[in-house]
Parts: structure tokens; sequence; C-alpha cells
């Protein structure tokens, strides 16, 4: 029991002697960290203004984090009573080794083939990248729900990258009668293309007679555009076309069937099919 | 002729390409008409036809009248024209069109 009282004692005497001691260095390292949170957001707002390239400033960014950090863990052990000079030392050791690790290690490891920004398609899913981190990509498709997706299902899988290339193709298929202008129907086309400003000069709009169907004639119309303005440019394009063909008078085709039917005036109405099929077999007019 | 300059041809005499769009109105400022652009003219202009045809049919159904004569707040003549101030034949009926001409 003494010894206990003794021990409680000990314990007492540290406290009053460095607890003024370690509640400020608690409160260092408290409003240091929450001080560097707030400045690494600021600093990343505005670099985003200056260096467009989310790598590069999520480094510097990253960098001047690991660095204010070591200032006040530093700041903080130094308060409570630990060797300056050993505690610098460590932090310094520490603190070259995560820089190190950000700055040369980084470009090695495998990078995911997209960037912020980019409209990929992974599996089932299409949308637009919003972030990335070690683990997880922020995917936030057209209807706006967001999906975050494990980096590593990413990599092993295969990914549409709609935003890798610039320019991208336009393709609008449409199919007219056997007894329409072909000519008429590829100039009138052709013209749409080269009118609309989004389309590019070069590589020049095309038209291909595609196919002869059943039900008319495939013709395809194909042009390059931005990849920002794909999505717009398709439709505008195809509702032009279904206008420039009203005003020229180009008919589309639509799916039919020709139906043949043969009428005997003394069939009985109530006679059952096979009845009907062998009367017009064996009908010498049939 | 080489092929670049028989398509530099093709594109200057056949069909010509806009390189932007604008809707050009009419309004009344100190009773008098004055001509307007939108997007103004220090701005970007748009780059579809069909949207410019759209916004220029929606300026007209806002702010149409009744009353034969110009009301303060209304655009007349709305047409969408290109960089050079030409009208662009509204894509619909192949022919240059004007809402709410007066």
């Amino acid at each position: 029991m003494e010894d206990q009282i003794n021990r409680l004692r000990v314990f007492l005497d540290l406290l009053l002697a460095n607890g003024p001691r370690m509640l400020i260095g608690l409160i260092i390292l408290f409003l240091g960290v929450f001080f560097t949170k707030w400045l690494i957001k600021k600093l990343n707002t505005r670099l985003s203004g200056f260096i467009k390239n989310p790598a590069t400033r999520s480094v510097i960014v990253n960098t001047v984090g690991v660095l204010l950090y070591a200032v006040v863990v530093a700041g903080s052990l130094i308060q409570v009573g630990a060797n300056p000079a050993r505690v610098i030392a460590l932090i310094m050791f520490v603190s070259v080794g995560v820089i190190g690790i950000l700055v040369v290690f980084r470009p090695l490891l495998p990078s995911l083939p997209f960037k912020a920004g980019d409209v990929v398609k992974t599996g089932t899913l299409l949308g637009r990248v919003e972030g990335t981190t070690i683990l997880n990509t922020r995917l936030r498709t057209f209807d706006g729900k967001t999906f975050f997706v494990p980096n590593k299902s990413i990599l092993n899988d295969v990914i549409i990258n709609y935003y890798y290339t610039k320019t991208r193709r336009v393709k609008i298929n449409v199919t007219v009668g056997y007894d329409q202008d072909l000519l008429k129907t590829k100039q009138a086309l052709e013209a749409v293309m080269i009118e609309d400003a989004r389309v590019l000069v070069k590589p020049s709009p095309q038209v291909y007679v595609l196919n002869l169907t059943l039900n008319g004639i495939e013709v395809g119309a194909r042009c390059w555009v931005d990849n920002t303005n794909f999505w717009m440019t398709k439709c505008d394009l195809t509702e032009k076309i279904k206008y420039r063909f009203d005003q020229e008078g180009i008919a589309f085709a639509y799916n039919k069937l020709d139906v043949q039917y043969l009428k005997k005036s003394n069939v009985s109405r109530s006679g059952t099919l096979d009845e009907v099929q062998a009367y017009q077999l064996n009908s010498p007019e049939i | 002729m080489k092929i670049a300059q028989g398509m530099a041809l093709i594109g200057e005499k056949w069909v010509a390409k806009p390189k932007e769009f604008r809707v050009q109105y009419q309004k009344l400022k100190s009773s008098e008409l004055v001509t307007e652009y939108t997007p103004g003219l220090e701005d970007a202009g748009l780059d579809s036809d069909v949207t410019a045809w759209r916004y220029a049919w929606k300026l007209h159904m806002s702010t149409r009248s009744e009353s034969r004569k110009v009301q303060a707040d209304e655009l007349i003549n709305i047409r969408v024209v290109d960089e050079c101030n030409n009208p662009v034949a509204y894509y619909v009926t192949g022919e240059n069109q004007i809402f709410n001409p007066k």
C-alpha cells in the first residue's frame, strides 16, 4: 500500500513539474495540425490556377504538407522536453524519406490510364472521372450517380478513355428507299456535315453506301469532331439530316412486308386452313 | 490543281462553313430601334446553329407581344447570323427565318 502511495506521489510530482509543458505541447500539436490542414487546402486551391497537372500539384502540396507537419511535431516534442538536436535529426530523416517517396518513386508506381475530367468506360460504368486516390477512383455517371471504383479492378480491366485523343468520329447511318435519288442523298448528307461549324475539315467528312438491304439502301455519314463536342454534334447532325431530307424530298425507308393472298370465291369461309391449301394446290387456275 | 487547292475551292464556292453563330435582334432604346447581338460581339459566339436557332426561338417566345407597335422590352426581327453578319438559313426549312418581324 505504501509502495502504491509512493508511486502515486512520484507521478503527481512529475505531473506538477511537467504538466504545464505537456499541456502546451499538446496545444501546439492540435493547433499546428489544424492550421497545417487549412494551409494545405488553401495552397491546393491557389495552385490549381497555376498548375493544371493534378499529379504535379499533388506532389507539391503533399511535400509542403509533410514539411509543415514535421515542424509542428518537432515543436511539440521540444516543448514537452525532448532533446532538440535529436528531434530535429529524426524529423528531418523521416521527412526526407517521405518526400523522396513522393517525388522519386511516385512516377514509378503504376498509373491509371486517365486523369480527372476524362470520360471513361470501365466495365459497365460510363462516366466522368472526378478524382483518384491510392485506393479508388471516383466516377460520376451522367445521371448523377457517384461510384467509387477500386483501382485494382480498373487496372485489371479494359478501360475506354474517350478523352485520350482530342477528336472522335461521328457515325450516322440512314436508310432510304430504292426509289430515292441516291446521289442527292449522298450530297445532302455531305452538305449537312460540311456546313456544321464543329465538324473538322481534316479528316474531311465522308459518305458511304454501306448496304443494299431488304428495306432500302443504307448510307453512312462519317465525320470527325472534337471530343468535347461529340455528343451534341451527333444529335444536331441527326436532326439536321432529317430536316434536310424533308427539304430535298428524300424519303427514309421503313420496314415493310408485302403480303400476298389468293382469293377464290368458291372456297367456304368456314373451311380449315388445310382444306383451303388443298383446294389452292389442286385448283387449275393457281 | 492539287487536292488541297481543290478542297479549298469547294469550301469557298460550294458549301460555306461558318465559324460561329449569334442571335441578332432589335429592340427599343430611347425610342430608337437598335440592333444588338447575343452573345455579344466581344464574347465568343455559339458553335452550333441548332443551338443558336433554339435560343432565338426561346427569346422570341419570352419577349413577344400581341401589339403591332414595338413594346419596350420586346425583341423583334430575331434571326441567326454568322461571324460575318450573314444571315444563316434556318435548318428546319432551309430558308431565311426571322422571328417576330416588325
